[in-house]
């Protein structure tokens, strides 16, 4: 039975959680050439290459060991490739979507075993745990998804779904009834309709992030006051003497960039100088670039001088942008004594730059802000899922909108929106034809 | 008493599900009855006069690829011929004729008695024999009774009927027939699941009572379009114009008056009605914003003078159906002919069968048309085509076919009705179908025809004229494959018009046919690449064709590559013994479903509603284990 279902699954095959070293599975005919394009090479079977896995747009993802095993002398039978690389979530998660998107698809519960059994790679006293291995693993995937899929997240798809169902009720009607004085398709509506569409899947993606932020890391802007410790700070946080730091206000006239990672996924670091009316030149420059760098952040962490102001009043003169989140670092807490950390009202971080205190709890602080904290990596996975599902909808309706722009008939966009909700449909369940019936003949007056 | 003749297939029933039954195991070589109750109405359109429509056309053309008579028989009995959808794309394009009852009926008796190894007996079927759960004749109503290897029912126009009108409620079938009880009664004591379905028709009109003066006309398209492949225009009879009137608010209120003596709405009717052709009591209700609803006015033939007035479909009492007859333009004098009914009948679960229709219960019995659950003669007429073919294979012990979902709107039809059941009447549309790029009108013979070869349903004649075509084709394909044209090669104008660009680079000659503003036509009118010459019957079907495939060509990789994927588990089967309690790690719901269930394949176990990938893995685990 081995010609069956060729087609390359992948799956991180670790248990969740923060191990140190995390394992992503290919196994498939198109393992050794995804193995090629991420570690540019293909080892002799099992044997251990150590190197680097790159991003398709050339960024390292993690160093790492790459095995491979040829076909039939694997775990399934099939060709199969293993990348071990260091265990946190993002980075498994960015390898993960790495191979997806070099054409592999996300392995279902168990699938790895079943392809082993069906390919005569175990007996049957060992398959007779797969039936229980399935069911546990489907049970644990359900229950995860729908953790990830809690909240206003949940609320967001289900928006989502009935948009995409409704767009398809007037394209399919006008379809198949054409006698019913119901051609949306020629007056504009479906046009309409499936730009709106778009946006909401835009926005939705925006919003669940973990795809942007992954990919290209997030940017954090050091921004405050002359002299409040802000390359202090910088350096801190990346671990070594980047950026000048000296008792006189003013220090720093240009931006410096940083790069660190936060559970593999990229952080942009920018220091820049101190916020203040100056008639220095050079330095009017340098506040004209911070301005610039503070407009591009994904989050500002306002440095003040915990002593010299501690009521950081410096920060309502500042005017920064309205919609960039911030974080008040208070620093030089040897100096008055705060307590390190967050504060009770959770609006304040201390810390002091100088003595290294409190950098690690910010870490772990940025990490969580980022969503990064409170998520296990199985949870990670399941929402991954989601948001490969979302994302393949997207590409369909585009395409669709395309299909319909050039002139061509609404059957082609049908086609796409069709294959559009069959991949939301992995996250809300089947969705039917005669369901999309139900929905035409519910919203319309149809039938002679 | 035995009849002396042995048969190697019995079909009962000679509706449209009937005769194409018959005529496919005769063209088959085996000896073939086809039972009917009354020779005189084989091929009688009992509902409204009407051929094809969205989907349906689509039907009839795998039915005409096939061998079959329904496309020829609209082709001499079209009295309107449209093109539904034609400013759409080819894929959801659709003939529809509107046919002369007389003239179709004709075409179907005629083609009837022309076939060999094909005996027409006119006796109602009482019985079936069954020995050892195998089908093996059946008998008549006088005692008669008939052997055969197989057999056929296609008896469905409204087992055990019962017409609505009104309060008032009667046992019949179509109006006008007898229901066919006798038979009905001894079905229901087979293991089969029975189950009850609704429909309607409206009352009929007279055609000299009318003022058509006032009312919007709606003629045929010209140049006609023709059904069948091997028919051209000079097979249609003179050409006639549909009419359209409308309910209006007073149409409405006449209805809303009259609700108090509606079998529906006062609960006296159960079964189920369909949603896609409610009665026009049911839009008024539902959608009582709407103000107005469209009627189409069907001529019911060139010599009659009734008109089917599609929309009105109703069970209200008489005198009210008269009232909203006369409120509506064009029918203020109107008389109507035969008053509107709602019907109720039987019909079994078709998930008890297989791919094949013949059922799981009786071995050697095979149903198709509306006893399957399905509503229109060209669900009947297809449904009928596979079991006759099927039947007629059976009796020679050969393995049955069915063509798959990617295949055509048969093999659509066929596997919902046996995965998910129905609910309602069950009819085609084409959103039904995952692959409907791949099936379309236009190829139904590149789909079917070397198929229908293969069983014996297709003539020399029909494959001869296939072979040409298609190779021609492949030829004309070829040469636009073969053919570049150069920037050079075009005028700015010309350049405009195909690409609403320049062209930038030597390109095919089929790729330019793809480009969204450009066509077949504009393509080959280029000097450099110039016309294909032909004068052959097929020829505007192969520019069409090669059109077409051009330009879907992308979207057709994607389905064909679709396709590949779902092959491997269409082609893993499950036996028939096989013990769904034994399945490990089954849930107990999906359990008791699979086992009453019992689909053929993996594929269709995974096209029922509830079976998940994960039940799908385990049952796989269980088939490797059992050949262990
Ligand atoms: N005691 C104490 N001193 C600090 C701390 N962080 C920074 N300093 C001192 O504060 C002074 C200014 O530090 P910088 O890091 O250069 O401050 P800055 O915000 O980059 O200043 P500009 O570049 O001039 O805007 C230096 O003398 C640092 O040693 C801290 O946590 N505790
Ligand atoms: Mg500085």
């Amino acid at each position: 039975m081995s010609e069956r279902d060729t087609d390359t699954i992948a799956a991180v095959i670790t248990p969740p959680g923060r191990g140190g070293v995390g394992i992503v599975r290919l196994s498939g005919s198109l393992a050794f050439s995804i193995a090629q394009q991420v570690a540019s090479k293909v080892p002799e079977p099992r044997m251990a290459h150590y190197g680097p896995f790159i991003d398709h747009d050339e960024s390292l993802i993690d160093n790492g060991i790459l095995l491979c095993f040829k076909a039939p002398h694997s775990y399934t039978g099939e060709d199969v490739v293993e990348f071990q690389a260091h265990g946190g979530p993002v980075v498994l998660d960015r390898l993960l979507q790495r191979c997806v998107a070099s054409g592999a698809r996300l392995a279902n519960a168990g699938e790895y075993t079943e392809r082993a059994f069906l390919n005569d790679k175990i007996d049957l006293a060992q398959a007779e745990a797969i039936a229980d291995l399935i069911d546990a693993e489907t049970t644990a995937a359900a229950k995860l998804a729908a953790r990830s899929l809690q909240g206003e997240f949940s609320e967001r798809i289900h928006n989502l779904v009935s948009a995409l169902t409704h767009l398809r009720m007037y394209v399919e009607a006008a379809i198949d009834f054409p006698e019913e004085e119901i051609d949306f398709l020629s007056d504009g509506k479906v046009a309409g309709d499936v730009e709106l569409l778009i946006e909401q899947v835009e926005t939705l993606l925006a919003a669940a992030n973990v795809g942007r932020v992954m990919r290209d890391g997030m940017t954090l802007v050091i921004a405050g006051r002359p002299n409040a410790g802000k390359s202090s700070l910088l350096n801190a946080l990346v671990g070594n003497e980047s950026a000048i730091v000296t008792d006189i206000p003013g220090t720093t006239r240009d931006v410096v960039k940083e790069q660190i990672q936060l559970d593999g996924m990229p952080l942009h670091l920018i220091d820049t100088a101190g916020l203040r009316d100056s008639s220095d030149v050079v330095e009017q420059i340098g506040i004209q670039r911070a301005h610039d760098a503070i407009a591009q952040a994904d989050r500002i962490l306002w440095v003040y001088d915990g002593d010299a102001d501690p009521e950081h009043r410096s920060f309502e003169e500042s005017n920064l942008p309205p919609h960039v989140p911030v974080t008040f670092l208070h620093n030089k807490a040897d100096k008055t004594g705060r307590k390190i950390g967050l504060d009770a009202n959770k609006k304040v971080f201390a810390v002091s730059a100088k003595q290294g205190e409190g950098i690690v709890e910010l870490k772990a602080y940025l990490r969580q802000t980022m969503g990064l904290e409170q998520t296990t990596q199985g949870e990670f996975l399941a929402r991954r899922r989601h948001i490969d599902a979302i994302e393949r909808a997207l590409e369909h309706i585009r395409t669709g909108k395309a299909a319909l722009h050039e002139g061509l008939a609404g059957e082609l966009m049908a086609e796409d929106l069709r294959h559009a909700q069959l991949a939301l449909s992995e996250i809300t369940g089947e969705f039917s034809a005669d369901d999309l019936l139900g929905e035409i003949f519910a919203g319309f007056c149809i039938g002679k | 008493m035995f009849h002396a003749d042995h048969y190697a297939v019995i079909v009962v029933g000679g509706g449209h599900a009937g005769t194409e039954a018959a005529l496919a195991s005769a063209r088959m070589g085996q000896k073939t009855l086809l039972l009917s109750h009354n020779i005189d109405t084989l091929g009688a359109m009992s509902c409204n006069p009407a051929i094809g429509g969205i989907g349906k056309g689509h039907l009839v053309r795998e039915v005409d690829a096939l061998g079959g008579l329904m496309a020829k028989a609209a082709d001499r009995g079209g009295i309107q011929f449209r093109t539904l959808n034609s400013r759409k794309g080819p894929a959801v394009r659709a003939t529809r004729a509107q046919a002369d009852r007389a003239l179709y009926k004709a075409a179907v008796r005629a083609a009837l008695e022309e076939q060999e190894n094909l005996d027409l007996f006119q006796q109602a079927v009482d019985d079936l024999i069954v020995e050892n759960g195998r089908a093996v004749g059946v008998t008549t109503q006088m005692g008669l009774k008939f052997r055969a290897d197989t057999v056929v029912l296609t008896v469905g126009t409204f087992l055990g009927g019962r017409i609505h009108i009104g309060l008032e409620n009667y046992q019949g079938g179509r109006a006008g027939d007898p229901p066919a009880n006798a038979l009905s009664l001894r079905l229901r004591e087979q293991p089969f699941t029975v189950e009850r379905l609704k429909t309607g028709t409206p009352p009929r009109i007279d055609k000299r009572s009318v003022n058509f003066s006032v009312l919007e006309e709606q003629p045929g398209d010209n140049p006609e379009p023709v059904f069948s492949f091997m028919a051209d225009r000079s097979w249609h009879p003179q050409q006639i114009p549909c009419h359209i009137t409308r309910t209006n608010q007073q149409t409405h209120d006449i209805i809303r008056g009259g609700m108090d003596r509606s079998p529906m709405y006062t609960g006296v009717i159960e079964g189920v009605g369909p949603r896609y052709c409610p009665s026009i009591e049911d839009k008024v209700v539902r959608f009582a914003d709407k103000d107005s609803h469209q009627i189409f006015i069907e001529p019911e033939g060139l010599t009659s003078n009734e008109l089917y007035p599609n929309g009105i479909s109703t069970s209200l009492p008489f005198d009210v159906q008269w009232e909203l007859v006369r409120s509506m333009k064009g029918f203020e004098q109107a008389r109507i002919t035969r008053p509107g009914y709602a019907i109720e009948y039987d019909f079994f679960d078709p998930r008890e069968l297989k791919s094949s229709l013949e059922t799981k219960h009786i071995e050697a019995l095979f149903f198709a048309g509306q006893i399957n659950g399905t509503t229109g003669y060209e669900e009947a007429a297809a449904q009928g085509l596979l079991a006759g073919t099927n039947a007629a294979l059976k009796a020679q012990n050969k393995e049955a076919w069915c063509p798959r979902r990617d295949e055509a709107y048969l093999g659509v039809l066929v596997d919902d009705l046996i995965t998910r059941g129905t609910q309602e009447p069950y009819r085609m549309f084409t959103s039904r179908a995952e692959y409907r790029l791949m099936l379309r009108e236009d190829n139904a013979d590149l789909r079917l025809t070397e198929k229908g070869r293969e069983l014996g349903l297709v003539d020399d004649k029909q494959w001869q004229f296939f072979e040409e075509k298609r190779e021609a084709i492949a030829k004309e394909q070829q040469r636009l494959k073969e053919t570049f044209v150069r920037p050079n090669d075009l005028s700015i104008e010309q350049a405009h018009e195909l690409l609403g660009d320049e062209l930038r680079k030597e390109t095919r000659a089929i790729e330019l046919i793809a480009r969204p503003k450009s066509d077949y036509a504009k393509v080959t009118s280029l000097a450099v690449v110039g016309p294909m010459h032909s004068d052959k019957p097929w020829a505007e079907q192969v520019r069409e064709q090669v059109e077409i495939q051009a330009k879907y060509s992308g979207y057709i990789n994607r389905q064909v590559a679709e396709v590949e994927k779902s092959k491997t588990a269409e082609a893993v089967s499950l036996p028939e013994d096989i013990d769904y309690a034994l399945v490990k790690g089954l849930s107990a719901e999906l359990t008791e479903k699979l086992a009453r269930l019992r689909p053929q394949t993996i594929g269709q176990a995974g096209r029922i509603p509830g079976i998940t990938p994960a039940a799908l893995s385990l049952l796989l685990i269980h088939l490797k284990k059992r050949s262990a």
